[in-house]
């Protein structure tokens, strides 16, 4: 792993409105993990779908080995009106060739999160939710199965497993 | 945890879809000002008081809205005063005179069957309420 980009989009990111503890917590996992790594934290995007999109395509023609997207990964406008806008996973499914997701539903029937794993040339692509916890454990979760050279479908099961485990079902 | 498998075509490699069996009310809390807040510090500070996990889903410049896991909304309702209290003592949060909190009822479950797949929507909540 040696070049790494951090994307993370949502309006209230992106206007202060809260701090981006996230970006935070992953260039931490990932320089623990992989010290020579050069990890970039690029500006925050607003939830515009073509705008994380068209970003996503620029960013991959600079070659990194990894990207990741944080936030937007529920349902969000879809199902609330006073909720953000949520668009990441969207975005990386009309970019992605080869990708492998998982989406996790309340039983209320809302999308709580969807992940999306996926390679597109020499970049693997993932999200994470935005939430501080599910974007801690989702990471972890990648770096234990990129580490250990897991397939993408079983990189994206292991986040998948990790973000659910942050929901306290059944107690 | 229950799984949904659908082995993906074309440039999908797999998919699954997965139903969390959580009780969860929704709490938001409007007129306030916020800029700055750290979420991971609000979600500490209110599992404390309410003794249950606590996400913050949405946050504007006025309004913050969160899951609440496990917990009755009247919980919440009694609680109020004293909520917005400890709110007002957060890093990045304003309150105003006219801050309040409103809780939703615990979600209600679907039956995951019976709703259609169309229209198409990435929201089954959505598909749910239009499938008559």
């Amino acid at each position: 792993m040696k070049k790494v980009y951090i994307l993370p989009t949502g309006d209230e990111i992106q206007n202060g409105t809260v701090l981006d503890l996230d970006s935070v917590e992953i260039m931490s996992q990932i320089i623990s993990m992989y010290p020579k790594a050069e990890v970039t934290r690029i500006s925050p995007l607003k939830d515009e779908e073509d705008v994380i999109f068209q970003k996503i395509q620029s960013l991959v023609k600079l070659k990194p080995d990894l990207l990741i997207l944080i936030g937007g990964s529920g349902g969000g406008h879809r199902h609330s009106n006073s909720l953000g806008k949520d668009f990441t996973h969207t975005a990386l499914d009309r970019y992605l060739d080869q990708k492998s997701s998982r989406e996790i539903y309340g039983k209320n029937g809302h999308l709580w999160c969807k992940l999306v794993c996926g390679k597109k040339e020499s970049t693997l692509i993932i999200n994470v939710p935005g939430p501080y916890e599910e974007a801690k454990a989702a990471t972890e979760a990648f770096l234990k199965a990129f580490s250990e050279a897991y397939s993408i479908e079983n990189i994206c099961k292991a986040m998948a497993q990790a973000v659910y485990d942050q929901y306290p079902v059944g107690v | 945890m229950i799984y949904k498998f659908r082995r993906g075509k074309g440039k999908v490699m797999d998919q699954e879809y997965i139903i969390a069996h959580a009780d969860k009310s929704v709490m938001k809390i409007s007129g306030l000002r916020v800029k700055g807040l750290n979420t991971k510090k609000l979600e500490q500070i209110l599992m404390e008081k309410l003794h249950t996990v606590v996400r913050v889903i949405g946050v504007t410049g006025e309004s913050i809205e969160m899951d609440a896991y496990d917990i009755e909304p009247d919980q919440v309702r009694k609680n109020e005063k004293g909520l917005i209290e400890i709110l007002a003592l957060t890093e990045g949060i304003t309150a105003t005179e006219v801050a309040q909190i409103s809780c939703s009822e615990k979600i209600v479950e679907v039956i995951y069957d019976q709703i259609p797949e169309k229209p198409i929507s990435a929201c089954a909540k959505e598909r749910w309420i239009k499938r008559s």
